[in-house]
């Protein structure tokens, strides 16, 4: 996968992945201030407009980069400064290449949790976007060669959304609710599932026969 | 309730066009955006520049103290809201001189977002930064979890000294720990009489009864620590000052710089009561006053009360501070 192929493949991603901007808005009324919706609808247009225009030759690393600028500025909310943070920690570890191999995946997604873990001083278990992602990081950098990487992440994700929806919140706005966060479900784990969700269903090959129009 | 304001939305672009025509030849913004600014004479070749930032409605924190001597440059957001990661990049680029650049401003969470994530962008234009988040605040928290403490008005000392440090030609480590080490030797807390009206709302960011007093406010009307009838102004000062002294151990010998700093609605006067109060204090502890700050450092709209800020001092800090500087709003000769 080349800087072009990856942009495109996070173009059809994101165009999935805003259908469930009303549900995140919705969890993050519940846990938050209610702003992950328009975090997510107003980053992922900013970030379609910044792609659109990157010259076709752009490194992996370099596309990564155009995401995150455009998506910290689109709504400079928490989630978006910590969300962009990780996308640079993770585009580091490409350096730069041009195109990526099957294990530097993982190891994008291992330091984008790292940074968000360091960033927003949590850890898993605190109920944040860390209990889908290290999970999923694990996932992605321990999948057996040739085997389906993004579903075994999905799956991690899946169950670190499901366990941590017991858990009492331990940062930001949600930890103000104390043991009322108890049985709510995370918008910031949530939000991670449902891109990996999202990535699956448009860039998949079974998905890119029915996009046509989408892969050139 | 009454606002000299026009549309409330420009509220903030409209009062940075007025200090930008008020102090042509001190300040300038480097793009468009009128919420990034700084100093005139910027980049300096070869010095480590120091950028500032936080939301608005704090003047003259944070854009009176971008100047010779002071910051080199200043990025601010909506009424009590950070600045984007974006705006404090434009800063940074605009005021880098090869030295590379000191991100000072104090500890609330969307700040530290923002300027972290600004460090990242400037690492990849090649721009050297480190960062000191002031957290003065001794109402906030206790002692042994300072580190978490919001910052307020004594920023300020480290503003000038850090300030003063980089005007001498220190490198960025060295600014850095200037900027830490008055950071840890400075110790606030505030009251509030009234609340502050937010402009685009109109409302007030917080209740306080008629004849009620809140210890321990925040610059954005958060809760302290207590709430109880108006006290006068010796008995306010006592108590904020048994706890400030407290928290620094401060001694008989001790050495200190005074910032008695109004919250935005309180008359000047009512400041030289409680300063009057806080010399009294400190001379029957054998505590010096070697320097004083009376006057409007860091508000909160026209929120009314008052803070009290202590610096313990050390012939190193006290040189910082009287080194000479010029901004719009301060002014050491």
């Amino acid at each position: 996968m080349n800087g072009n192929d990856l942009s495109t493949a996070i173009r059809n991603c994101l165009g999935e992945f805003t259908s469930y901007s009303d549900e995140l808005g919705e969890l993050d009324r519940a846990l938050g201030d209610g702003d992950l919706g328009i975090t997510v609808s107003l980053g992922a247009a900013a970030v379609e407009e910044a792609l659109a225009v990157l010259p076709a030759d752009s490194t992996p690393a370099e596309v990564v980069l155009a995401c995150a600028k455009a998506f910290a500025n689109a709504n400079p909310s928490t989630m978006a400064a910590l969300v962009a943070g990780a996308l640079l920690a993770g585009s580091k570890v490409w350096g730069p290449s041009t195109s990526l191999a099957e294990g530097q995946i993982g190891a994008f997604a291992v330091a984008a949790a790292e940074s968000i873990s360091q960033r927003g001083k949590s850890k898993i278990g605190d109920k944040t976007i860390l209990d889908a992602m290290f999970p999923a990081a694990d996932a992605l950098v321990n999948a057996p060669a040739g085997g389906s990487a993004l579903d075994a992440a999905i799956n991690a994700a899946e169950a670190g959304v499901i366990a941590s929806k017991e858990l009492q919140s331990r940062r930001g706005r949600a930890s103000w609710l104390q043991e009322r966060s108890i049985g709510l479900q995370d918008p910031g784990a949530t939000a991670f599932l449902r891109f990996l969700q999202s990535w699956k269903a448009t860039n998949t090959k079974a998905a890119l026969i029915t996009a046509g129009e989408n892969i050139k | 309730m009454k606002k000299i304001i026009n549309e409330p939305s420009a509220f903030v672009d409209e009062f940075v066009e007025g200090i930008l025509l008020a102090h042509p030849g001190l300040l300038k913004t480097p793009g468009s955006d009128r919420r990034v600014l700084v100093r005139a004479d910027a980049p300096i070749a070869g010095k480590v520049g120091i950028i500032t930032g936080g939301g608005s409605g704090h003047l003259p924190l944070f854009k009176g103290y971008v100047g010779r001597g002071l910051c080199d440059g200043v990025a601010i957001g909506n009424v009590f809201s950070s600045p984007s990661s974006a705006q404090v990049l434009e800063a940074t680029k605009a005021v880098s001189g090869g030295a590379g650049v000191l991100y000072l401003y104090g500890n609330y969470g969307g700040d530290v977002f923002n300027f972290d994530l600004a460090t990242d962008m400037a690492e990849l234009e090649g721009i050297a930064t480190l960062t000191a988040v002031g957290r003065d605040d001794v109402a906030s928290q206790p002692k042994e979890r300072a580190a978490d403490r919001r910052g307020v008005a004594g920023i300020m000392f480290a503003f000038k000294a850090a300030g003063a440090a980089a005007e001498r030609g220190d490198s960025l480590e060295q600014v850095a720990a200037v900027a830490e080490d008055i950071i840890d030797n400075t110790a606030t807390m505030g009251i509030g009489l009234s609340p502050t009206i937010l402009p685009t709302t109109g409302k007030a960011s917080f209740d306080l009864d008629d004849g009620e007093m809140e210890v321990g406010i925040g610059i954005h009307g958060e809760p302290g620590f207590h709430r109880g009838a108006v006290e006068t102004a010796d008995r306010i000062a006592e108590t904020l000052m048994e706890r400030l002294v407290a928290d620094l151990g401060l001694t008989s010998g001790a050495r200190v710089a005074v910032l008695v700093n109004g919250m935005g609605a309180t008359p000047l006067e009512e400041l030289y009561l409680l300063f009057r109060r806080v010399h009294q204090l400190l001379t029957e502890q054998g505590i010096s006053i070697d320097k004083n700050y009376i006057g409007e450092y860091a508000t909160s709209l026209e929120m009314s009360g008052a803070s009290i800020s202590l610096l313990a001092l050390n012939d190193e800090r006290l040189a910082l501070l009287n080194a000479p500087a010029e901004s719009p709003f301060f002014k050491e000769a």
